[in-house]
């Protein structure tokens, strides 16, 4: 490995390292809070030595992995993501028994994943990556091992998150058979020269198309979403609804960014398909919940839904609009799945409607931040998620997607419903007797990494600009 | 070497398959040592001759055995009395798994007899192959499989272990 390759994966390697160094160090001293150091400063290494490898880049390390702009752009984004979910699991399992200090172990090795997934140019490293993040969830999923609902969600994740990843796998050596090659780029110029055999070809990449789309809980493969999301501690659901999710639609952009947009028009069309889909099924079985942490699960598979929109209408402003999309979506998800596990009690989460009932009369702060939050999924002005939308809406007027558009306006005001439900209950008169499960003491940790995230957001819906040239110089640099 | 490969894989799937309907587990993981068994020799007439010997020897000889020694100790019920341990011993528990297995032997003996180094498809990979390509190009993925070890291990230990004296009154630590 020469100078530059090394450090081009030095982010990689460090945050790889800080899950050591927490081992280690629970070996000798078991401690909430020394464990939440550590993994901060292996974040906080990580994110510093991406400046370091941005000097270098790209980078090609190995077959298996490319370090360019856009993979340091996805991996700042993952790592804060990660150092986030970090801070609210300090506060979440200090109220819980039990050891805490694997939780930031499995919690760096799965971002570890998540970063080989985000600079991967091979299958072989997309899989490894992808079992790396995904073996670590199963564990995180079922953290709460002495609550039944957790363990039942992990084993429930364990299940059909293996089936998926033997769909990839097959559909991984299918290509690997017709084509010879596992590297992106070669099996993309490989299938435009032609002379293979198409069925087996156009097979294989729905089988990979499977697992890709499990991931993202796209109608039809989203069934796991609301149990996993449900019973999963409150910080790994924020984990699983952003870094996993992103670090896919990374893999995915990589491959749009490669095949340049000439994507067949019958895929689109199926694409398109499970685009609306997905924002119908998401948003009206949400409005049948009464748990907000699956009005939460079912929101995010609208969410992705409309990210699909921004893929398939986009055009040339898709890379950005996908971008700029998904970042409003992780803050956002990060803060209302935050924002459960923060005032969740002791005995049990935050997860029903009624917990909420007249929260705004018992803790102002939480409240607001949470109304913030969930303005911003619907996509009221002035927030990222406005942004979010609009960006999705001026592509699509570019490209003239009419049908598309039609259904994201539609699902814009289903959504606006039942967020407003969660937020009408909030400032309502506290009207139960007794207490719901919102805990007394408040996380100091959790509580300031929401309001960074709250003001982030309206930061971002106000002024734009400074994210966009960032974004831009990282997707179109590539 | 044609036959053999297609003899083979209807044995691992038909082993596979009877790997997930036994209801006994000690039956499945005999089963589930034939499923092994037949994909090194799949991997044999594929030209991966070092695959399938590191078939056999990690997963039909370490892994599966392990797995044995698991279920012993796990002492799942009460503990198994003379006579349950002599039902053990009745033909229709071991006749299938051995005679998919003599079927095995037989498929190897033969493809070794047949010629030894024909291929049926692709190129045959020797141990020096996979070791230069494992440890210079794909070196990356080793060390990051080792991270995967790392997690399941960790993760393994999490919800294996005991439960602690607070946990267990499901106090506040």
């Amino acid at each position: 490995m020469t100078e530059a390759q090394f450090v081009a994966l030095s982010p990689l390697i460090l945050v790889g390292l800080a899950a050591l160094v927490v081992m280690l160090a629970a070996s000798f001293k078991r401690s909430n809070g020394l464990a939440l150091g550590l993994t901060l400063a292996g974040f906080a290494a990580s994110l510093v030595s991406l400046a370091w490898a941005a000097k270098v880049a790209p980078v090609q390390v190995t077959p298996l992995i490319l370090i360019d702009r856009l993979a340091l752009f996805y991996l700042g984004l993952v790592f804060l993501t990660g150092a986030a979910v970090a801070l609210l699991g300090h506060g979440y399992f200090e109220k819980r028994a039990g050891y805490r200090d694997e939780f930031y172990m499995l919690l760096l090795m799965a971002t570890l994943g998540a970063g080989v997934l985000v600079a991967t140019t091979h299958f072989a490293a997309l899989f490894i990556g992808l079992e790396l993040l995904t073996i670590s969830l199963y564990a995180l999923v079922g953290y709460t091992r002495t609550e039944p609902r957790s363990l039942e969600a992990g084993l429930k994740y364990l299940v059909l998150a293996t089936v998926s990843t033997s769909f990839l796998l097959f559909g991984v050596a299918l290509l690997y058979a017709e084509l010879g090659t596992m590297e992106f780029g070669k099996m993309v110029d490989l299938i435009r020269q032609g002379g293979h055999r198409e069925t087996l070809v156009n097979g294989a990449i729905a089988l990979v198309g499977i697992g890709i789309g499990f991931k993202l809980a796209l109608v039809p493969l989203h069934m796991w979403t609301p149990d996993v999301y449900e019973g999963a501690p409150a910080p790994v659901t924020a984990f699983v609804a952003t870094v996993s999710k992103g670090a896919m639609t990374a893999v995915l952009l990589r491959l749009y960014l490669l095949v340049g947009g000439a994507i067949p028009d019958s895929v689109m069309t199926l694409l398109s398909v499970i685009a609306i889909l997905s924002m119908f099924v998401g948003n009206l079985l949400a409005l049948l919940q009464d748990n907000v942490k699956r009005i939460l699960a079912y929101s995010s598979i609208a969410h992705l839904g409309y990210l699909l929109v921004a893929f398939i209408a986009g055009g040339n402003f898709a890379p950005e609009a996908v971008t700029y999309y998904l970042i409003a979506y992780m803050a956002t998800s990060l803060g209302t799945f935050g924002m459960v596990s923060v005032i969740s009690g002791r005995e049990r989460e935050a997860e029903e409607l009624r917990d909420y009932a007249g929260l705004f009369w018992r803790r102002p702060f939480e409240a607001g931040v949470f109304a913030a939050m969930l303005m911003s999924l619907a996509g009221i002005p002035l927030t990222a998620g406005f942004i979010g939308k609009f960006y999705l809406l001026a592509a699509g007027v570019d490209m003239g997607a009419w049908v598309l558009l039609g259904s994201v306006v539609i699902n814009s005001a289903l959504g606006l419903f039942y967020y407003l439900r969660i937020v009408a209950s909030m400032y309502a008169a506290e009207t139960s007797a007794k207490p719901g499960a919102a805990a007394r003491e408040v996380a100091l940790l959790g509580s300031a990494t929401l309001a960074a995230l709250a003001l982030c957001l309206i930061w971002l819906g106000v002024f734009p600009a400074g994210l966009i040239t960032l974004i831009r110089s990282a997707v179109l640099g590539v | 070497m044609t036959i053999a490969f297609y003899v083979a894989s209807a044995v691992a799937l038909f082993a596979t398959l009877m790997v997930v309907t036994r209801r006994n587990p000690v039956h499945a993981v005999l089963y589930l040592m034939v499923s092994l068994l037949a994909v090194a020799v799949v991997f044999f007439t594929l030209g991966a001759h070092f695959a399938a010997a590191l078939e056999v020897i990690i997963y039909a000889g370490a892994i599966i055995v392990l797995f044995v020694f698991m279920i012993m100790l796990l002492n799942i019920g009460p503990p198994p009395s003379t006579r349950q341990e002599s039902l053990l011993l009745t033909p229709g528990i071991w006749v299938g798994p051995s005679a998919l297995s003599v079927l095995l032997a037989g498929l190897f003996l033969y493809v070794i007899l047949a010629g030894g180094r024909s291929v049926q498809a692709g190129s045959y990979v020797d141990a020096k192959t996979v070791g230069i390509s494992m440890f210079e190009i794909y070196f990356l993925g080793v060390e990051l499989a080792s991270m995967i070890l790392l997690a399941g291990l960790v993760g393994a230990y999490h919800l294996g272990k005991r439960d602690l004296p607070d946990e267990a009154e499901g106090g506040n630590g």
